[in-house]
């Protein structure tokens, strides 16, 4: 899917990539809402480089949600009264790992969210 | 009916006339009776006939023979067959002892059906092997342990109990020495109705209970959230309890006519309450102090640009007009506190509110920020949308944060102490537990909105206060039609320098919801006028 012109840095997709071997290839503005992807594209990273994220922490089915979920957000920017997407019970407690891994909680959510990925300083 | 013919019964043929006579070309049926093939799809046909010899003993009850499977291979399926049927003495004991049920799966079938041929009715319970989650499950949901109350609990279902069983719309729970009330017995009290007056030249009728309920003189640290589903309570009592907060979904209780809320822990009120001190509802009595609320810093607050801020947070007011003379509380905004800002859980403002849990009054007293100012801290400042002095729409805008979905996807579970067990165990942080323990708690109470956008929220990132000057006011209409004359008398409630503000908390769910400026005044701040009732 990556456009071989611009070369895998400013492609327009990322590829992600869990413990158990499974690519998922993302809209790279889809996944920059996550903070932490977007600092380990940000800078002369690999992950920069080569536009391809491994999470070695992550399974794959975990990974999946992630995914749905941040083109759930990138959809839904700003769409009022948006349903709440589906969460599998069995996965809220390994999802809510992942969200404080990738910086997806209650925070970065609202307009502020796409620009959120620079330390705080006062 | 004797005489009628009865079905023939078919010879048994040998495989070899068969053999002889149709040349391998039909199916054959050897003398047993034949199996059945457990790939067809649905079970054999079951009919039964009157073409019984002995059919002259009706009147004992006789069973009809009832056939399994195709006619040409008729036997019987019941116990009294063509041979037992001759008398009751010639029967054959049952040779089966009652088998239990069994659930056999017919493979293409897609059903599970009992097998035909044992004719119990006896209900046994399927013996499936429940889900494999990777949660644990609850231990043992079939077995219902029936709560155990202490004797203080127990008192108030008998108290309840009597209130149901009388008719009596006053519960009065007060001096228990309660120290929770599980929400299975406070439920009772919503069953409460009262008995319409029978008498003679009186018109039956039916009217809605308006239910007071008094839990005064206890122990009770938090609101009791089945008290929400009590929908017809005008009066309720929580003087002198320990309670430290109440839950923002009090709002729900639109019939409230009198609220006592007076000798608790509170040190602010939810901002949802205020939805109950408008113009139109029905709450004539409130009872807040003594408390130890926060205080503004400086005695004599006032500001102006109430008005704007009040529009530009919450959005336009919905000023439908008053039709009738309605008499109740109001509200004003005196001042607001600046806006603590917190990421995880913790405070990233300069602003924080205090968080030890008794406070000596000098700390209760909390700094002011003018209404058309608004510190921001910079970090968050830059990024926040180019709308922010744009009046908002109050509408939920945008998706949940996944940490926020996944917990309360995590608090839905069925078994939530040990989904807690699991996440404290495998977390090095109690970071989550801490969440957890804050969402189990909010969804417990009926949960938590954002104030400026309405959107469910767990953990609130902005939060600010409002203290607010309370009013008694009457509204007068006069005339009608087009000629309509609104008067709105208001008067202070208190003059008391210490109850005089009233604070309110607010919370806003992202980084957006936070107080709008107000315009800058050009000229010095007037105060507010008040006329006499």
């Amino acid at each position: 899917m990556a456009t071989k012109s611009d070369g895998p840095s400013n492609s327009k997709y990322i590829t992600m990539v869990s413990s158990d071997g499974f690519e998922f290839v993302v809209i790279r503005e889809a996944s920059l809402i996550s903070p932490t992807i977007k600092a380990m594209l940000r800078n002369n990273f690999s992950e920069a480089k080569t536009g391809r994220c491994v999470f070695p922490d992550i399974s794959g089915l975990v990974l999946e949600k992630v995914v749905e979920y941040l083109y759930y957000y990138h959809k839904n920017v700003n769409v009022p009264y948006v349903p709440d997407m589906e969460i599998p019970v069995e996965l809220c407690l390994v999802l809510l790992e992942a969200a404080d891994y990738f910086q997806l909680d209650s925070v970065t959510v609202g307009t502020a969210f796409r620009s959120m990925g620079d330390t705080l300083k006062f | 009916m004797a005489d009628e013919p009865t079905l023939p019964c078919l010879p048994p043929t040998s495989r070899l006339a068969a053999s002889l006579s149709n040349a391998g070309r039909k199916r054959t049926r050897g003398l047993n009776p034949p199996t059945y093939n457990l790939s067809t799809s649905s079970d054999p046909a079951v009919f039964s006939s009157d073409d019984d010899p002995a059919l002259d003993n009706y009147i004992h009850g006789r069973r009809k023979k009832r056939y399994v499977g195709t006619w040409y291979d008729q036997h019987p399926a019941s116990s009294d067959s063509a041979d037992s049927a001759m008398g009751d003495d010639m029967r054959p004991p049952p040779l089966k002892p009652r088998q239990q049920r069994q659930f056999k799966r017919r493979f293409d079938s897609g059903v599970w059906m009992a097998q035909t041929d044992v004719s119990t009715d006896a209900d046994e319970s399927m013996d499936l092997d429940p889900p494999v989650s990777r949660l644990p499950l609850p231990v043992s949901p079939s077995v219902s342990l029936r709560p155990r109350y202490s004797a203080e609990e127990a008192n108030a279902q008998r108290i309840i109990q009597s209130c149901i069983d009388g008719g009596r719309e006053e519960v009065d729970l007060s001096a228990l020495q309660l120290c929770s009330i599980p929400n299975a017995i406070l439920e009772l009290v919503s069953l409460i109705a009262p008995i319409p007056t029978v008498a003679k030249d009186v018109a039956f009728e039916q009217r809605d209970p308006s239910i007071k309920l008094f839990l005064s003189n206890n122990s009770l640290r938090q609101f009791p959230s089945a008290i929400f589903n009590v929908d017809h309570l005008t009066v309720l009592s929580l003087r002198a309890n320990r309670l430290t907060e109440l839950p923002p979904a009090i709002a729900s209780l639109k019939n409230l006519e009198t609220l006592n809320i007076a000798q608790n822990k509170l040190r602010s009120l939810p901002g949802e309450l205020l939805s109950l001190m408008k113009a139109g509802s029905k709450l004539t009595d409130i009872q807040l102090h003594p408390n130890p609320f926060y205080q503004p810093n400086v005695p004599n607050c006032s500001s102006s640009g109430a008005d704007e801020y009040e529009q530009g947070t919450f959005g336009p007011k919905d000023d439908d007009g008053m039709c009738e003379s309605w008499y109740g509380f109001t509200t004003s905004l005196l001042a607001r506190t600046p806006v603590q800002f917190s990421n995880r859980s913790t405070v990233v403002s300069r602003f924080e509110f205090p968080t030890v849990s008794s406070l000596p009054t000098h700390l209760r007293k909390l700094e002011l920020e003018e209404l058309w100012s608004l510190e921001i801290p910079k970090a968050i400042g830059g990024q926040l949308g180019p709308h922010l002095d744009d009046v908002r729409e109050s509408m939920p805008k945008g998706a949940p944060s996944l940490f926020e979905l996944a917990l309360r996807a995590a608090v839905g579970h069925p078994d939530r102490e040990s989904a807690k067990c699991v996440l404290s165990e495998q977390c090095v942080s109690n970071h989550f537990a801490a969440a957890f323990d804050r969402a189990a708690h909010i969804s417990d109470v009926g949960g938590q909105t954002c104030c400026v956008c309405g959107r469910d929220t767990i953990m609130p990132v902005t939060e600010w206060i409002e203290f607010r000057e309370l009013q008694r006011t009457q509204v007068i209409v006069a005339g009608s039609g087009e000629s309509l004359v609104e008067n709105w008398y208001s008067v202070r409630v208190s003059n008391n320098g210490d109850e005089h503000c009233v604070p309110f908390v607010r919370r806003g769910c992202s980084w957006n919801c936070i107080p709008f400026k107000a315009s800058e005044p050009s000229e010095p701040s007037k105060d507010l006028e008040l006329s006499e009732l």
